[in-house]
């Protein structure tokens, strides 16, 4: 599609139908944004790479400093340690989004103010989705073929994949700082303080843990930099500086609880990591089984340096659960599995985080993982064309690799989100960046439409229950092809125009309270 | 019928436990007890045990000759530590101890460089047998009966053979040891050959159950030190054995009822307070009570 110019193209036209953004619907994109906010002046809107639409967008004298330095974006992960397991993937997600923006490829998507929801492909469903439901025996809506495209809302077109119309970020080369944080938080510490002070990084991509985000999040706050947090996490955090692309609580937790209360029984039993992740995600699920006929019957803290399970097995047998919720995380805790089923124990499992991040049922043998529910955004088994051709692309460049899970997906499309929204700032000034930020941007990830949502600095995600069987293969027996990060809305947060920087957690909702003093 | 179950349970937990501190310490205590080193290598001896059975079992081995095969690799791996570096460090208690503390950092990063941050699992062998509502690993109840043998195998060497009478008179005095002919810098050699060894056919036993990975052995160090430090030096075999069952018989049932965090807050204490009685360790009140007894008898 050529250049447009003319008003009445710009108002029917769909930014995502246009392969290239730069040349041609986001112009009109831009219009479009500059007529929404009401500031309709030729003037803002000069056509040219230069050209910018929110007034107070200092973009000029940053972009003129800036020259043709590359955009560096700032890494830190574990790629050793306790954790690495899920570092070194989600550094391979960066490098690979990387190399796409400087080949000049792009994520569909763009800013969507007051649209919002379920993303920019969304006029394309025949139909809304369906959830079916009978008894409590579920039917199967997705096992992993072609079924699946016909009645949910996203495109299944695996051309999701798209030129930028740009060689890295408005001509500038994009460079990966990238930094081992080794699993231990005080040298987290120093990196960031390295990464934002001497190498003066764009932009800021790091965070595993939640002790991790939380001993670097008050650096990040006094340089003001620009930080996107990549994990799937506890939820809470409201910070202007900060981005969570990652799915949070009300997303993961209610879905999977909802769904193991129906098929199980309502007795469950929480065997969480002991620091803030395990203890905030366990609350969820003690607050909400109730609110769908659920009860959690007991719950046990274990420390992250735990290997040895024969205990913890023993207590969970006594208690006879209908099923196990299991939260653990890092190397030492993922031998609870192959524990467990050494053992004998065939509880059904649920999780949030397990199989789809740390990959336990490709690295232990069958059947440790057998009976595993979790309610993920993304794991490599999602059976969609995008994302069979993301898979692809990144088994080309890392032929080497066994899995890609939830977090490296999310550092995938962040950084692909990072990129676009600084096409359309014209800028990588930070400040700047924030605001573009906040425009309400949608991005077709591979695990399928992901909206940022701007008051909270979270996203909706496309959530689906993944289960795995005796032989370890996946299947996905239930849909939601929207999940609202809503709780930070619920609790009045609104970072555009009351900026704050803390984490929010259960005990501040009265709801929670409510149901602790029941319990 | 379920509370035969429980107890039998219960006497599982027991022995799982007590099993795993005590073959987390062995290759510690013996080396400990018999040449004064602290060795704060134990760890990365154990990793290195864990690693070369894993690497032998994905190259189609057994898993019982990879155990072996550990024992003998990270054994050798001791005996070239010691002739090396270790033995210029006797007589000096707080250099050994730092000299160890770099030996280790060396080889976990090195592991690290050479390996990358984690090797495949290995899948625990043997099925799970049943009683009444519970089940037990058939994997651990084999570990439990090979420490016991372990155990007796150990209590053989130092009673029964030429080498045990030696390295216990080399421990006792080495100045006397060595006049009546006892080749003393052989026996430390050996002593702390079989002690790596030792680490390393744990660190073995234990890869099924763990992430084999570069910092794996940082995991053991802690409670290894306890338990060996609760024994005390005064009897090697005696001071490992009671201290593993009396912190076990502590971690037990305070980790089975208030689950497994209170249970290790427990065993620390537990660890306090025996310290505090018995400043000499277990096998310092064991010996005194055995000595007293021939003294009597």
């Amino acid at each position: 599609m050529s250049d447009q110019s003319n008003n009445d193209h710009e108002l029917s036209i769909d930014p995502m139908s246009n392969p290239s953004e730069m040349s041609g619907s986001a112009k009109a994109d831009r219009r479009k944004v500059l007529k929404l906010m009401g500031a309709a002046s030729a003037g803002l809107a000069a056509p040219g790479l230069g050209a910018t639409y929110l007034r107070d967008f200092e973009y000029t004298r940053s972009v003129q400093a800036q020259g043709n330095s590359p955009v560096k974006i700032g890494f830190i992960e574990d790629e050793s340690g306790n954790l690495s397991v899920y570092g070194i993937q989600k550094l391979h997600a960066a490098q690979l989004a990387v190399k796409e923006i400087n080949e000049g490829k792009t994520l569909k998507g763009g800013p969507d103010i007051g649209a919002g929801g379920l993303g920019t492909l969304g006029s394309i469903a025949k139909s809304p989705p369906t959830i079916s439901k009978e008894g409590v025996s579920l039917d199967v809506v997705n096992d992993g073929g072609a079924k699946s495209t016909t009645e949910v809302v996203f495109d299944e077109d695996p051309d999701v994949f798209v030129d930028s119309g740009d060689k890295g970020i408005l001509g500038r080369e994009v460079s990966l700082v990238s930094v081992d944080g080794q699993s231990n938080n005080a040298l987290w510490q120093q990196l960031a303080r390295r990464l934002i002070q001497q190498d003066k990084v764009d932009v800021l991509v790091a965070g595993f843990a939640s002790a991790e985000r939380e001993a670097i999040r008050p650096i990040v706050d006094q340089f003001k930099q620009l930080y996107f947090y990549t994990n799937q996490y506890e939820g809470g955090v409201a910070d202007a500086n900060t981005f969570c692309t990652g799915p949070v609580c009300e997303q993961q937790v209610i879905p999977v609880v909802q769904y193991m209360v129906e098929k199980f029984g309502p007795r469950g039993y929480t065997l969480a990591a002991d620091y803030n992740f395990g203890q905030l995600t366990a609350a969820w699920t003690k607050a909400f089984a109730p609110l769908v006929g659920g009860q959690i019957i007991a719950e046990e803290f274990v420390p992250l340096s735990v290997s040895e399970f024969s205990q913890v097995i023993a207590r969970v047998q006594q208690a006879k659960p209908d099923w196990v919720m299991t939260l653990l995380v890092g190397q030492n805790q993922q031998n609870y599995y192959p524990q467990a089923a050494a053992a004998g124990l065939k509880f059904p499992m649920a999780s949030t985080v397990n199989m789809a991040q740390g990959y336990e049922h490709k690295r232990f043998k069958p059947p440790s993982l057998a009976n595993m529910h979790n309610a993920i955004q993304y794991q490599l088994e999602v059976p969609t064309a995008r994302n069979r051709a993301f898979v692809k692309r990144w088994m080309a460049m890392f032929p080497q690799d066994q899995y890609i899970g939830e977090m490296a997906q999310n550092t995938y499309f962040t950084i692909h989100l990072y990129a676009k929204a600084a096409r359309l700032a014209g800028t990588t000034d930070q400040a700047t960046m924030k605001k573009a930020l906040e425009l309400g941007w949608s991005i077709e990830a591979p695990e399928g439409s992901v909206f940022l949502d701007p008051g909270t600095h979270h996203c909706a995600h496309y959530i689906r229950l993944a289960v795995a069987d005796e032989n370890h293969d996946v299947k996905f027996v239930r849909d939601w092809p929207s999940i609202a990060p809503w709780w930070l809305t619920r609790l009045g947060v609104n970072l555009i125009s009351h900026p704050e920087y803390k984490q929010y957690t259960p005990d501040e909702d009265p709801f929670f309270k409510m149901f602790a003093k029941k319990a | 019928m379920d509370s035969f179950a429980t107890v039998i349970s219960i006497l599982y937990q027991f022995a799982t436990n007590g099993a795993f501190l005590l073959l987390s310490a062995l290759g510690l205590i013996v080396i400990l007890g018999m040449m004064n080193i602290i060795n704060l290598a134990h760890g990365e001896l154990m990793m290195m045990g864990a690693y070369t059975a894993s690497i032998a079992w994905h190259h189609g081995v057994p898993f019982w000759l990879c155990a072996i095969l550990a024992f003998l690799v990270v054994a050798l791996f001791g005996a070239l530590l010691e002739r090396t570096i270790v033995r210029r460090f006797y007589g000096r208690e707080l250099g050994a101890l730092v000299v160890t503390w770099g030996i280790s950092l060396i080889l976990s990063q090195g592991a690290l460089m050479v390996f990358g941050p984690f090797l495949p699992a290995i899948p625990i062998p043997g099925g799970s047998v049943g009683v009444g509502q519970y089940s037990f690993s058939v994997y651990w109840l084999m570990v439990i009966a090979l420490s016991c043998v372990l155990i007796a195998g150990l209590w053989a060497l130092y009673n029964y053979t030429t080498f045990g009478l030696q390295a216990r008179a080399a421990m006792q005095n080495a100045a006397m040891a060595r006049a009546l002919g006892v080749n003393t810098e052989r026996i430390y050699m050996l002593t702390f050959s079989l002690g790596a060894g030792l680490a390393g056919f744990s660190g073995a036993l234990f890869a099924p159950t763990v992430s084999i990975a570069p910092f794996m052995g940082q995991q053991f160090v802690a409670p290894a030190f306890i338990t060996v430090v609760v024994g005390g030096a005064t009897n090697v075999i005696t001071g490992a054995v009671g201290s593993s069952l009396l912190l076990s018989l502590v971690k037990t049932p305070i980790g089975f009822v208030f689950g497994a965090f209170v249970g290790t807050v427990a065993l620390l204490l537990a660890a306090l307070v025996i310290i505090r009685l018995m400043p000499d360790g277990i096998s310092a009140v064991i010996q005194r009570r055995i000595d007293r007894r021939h003294r009597f008898a």
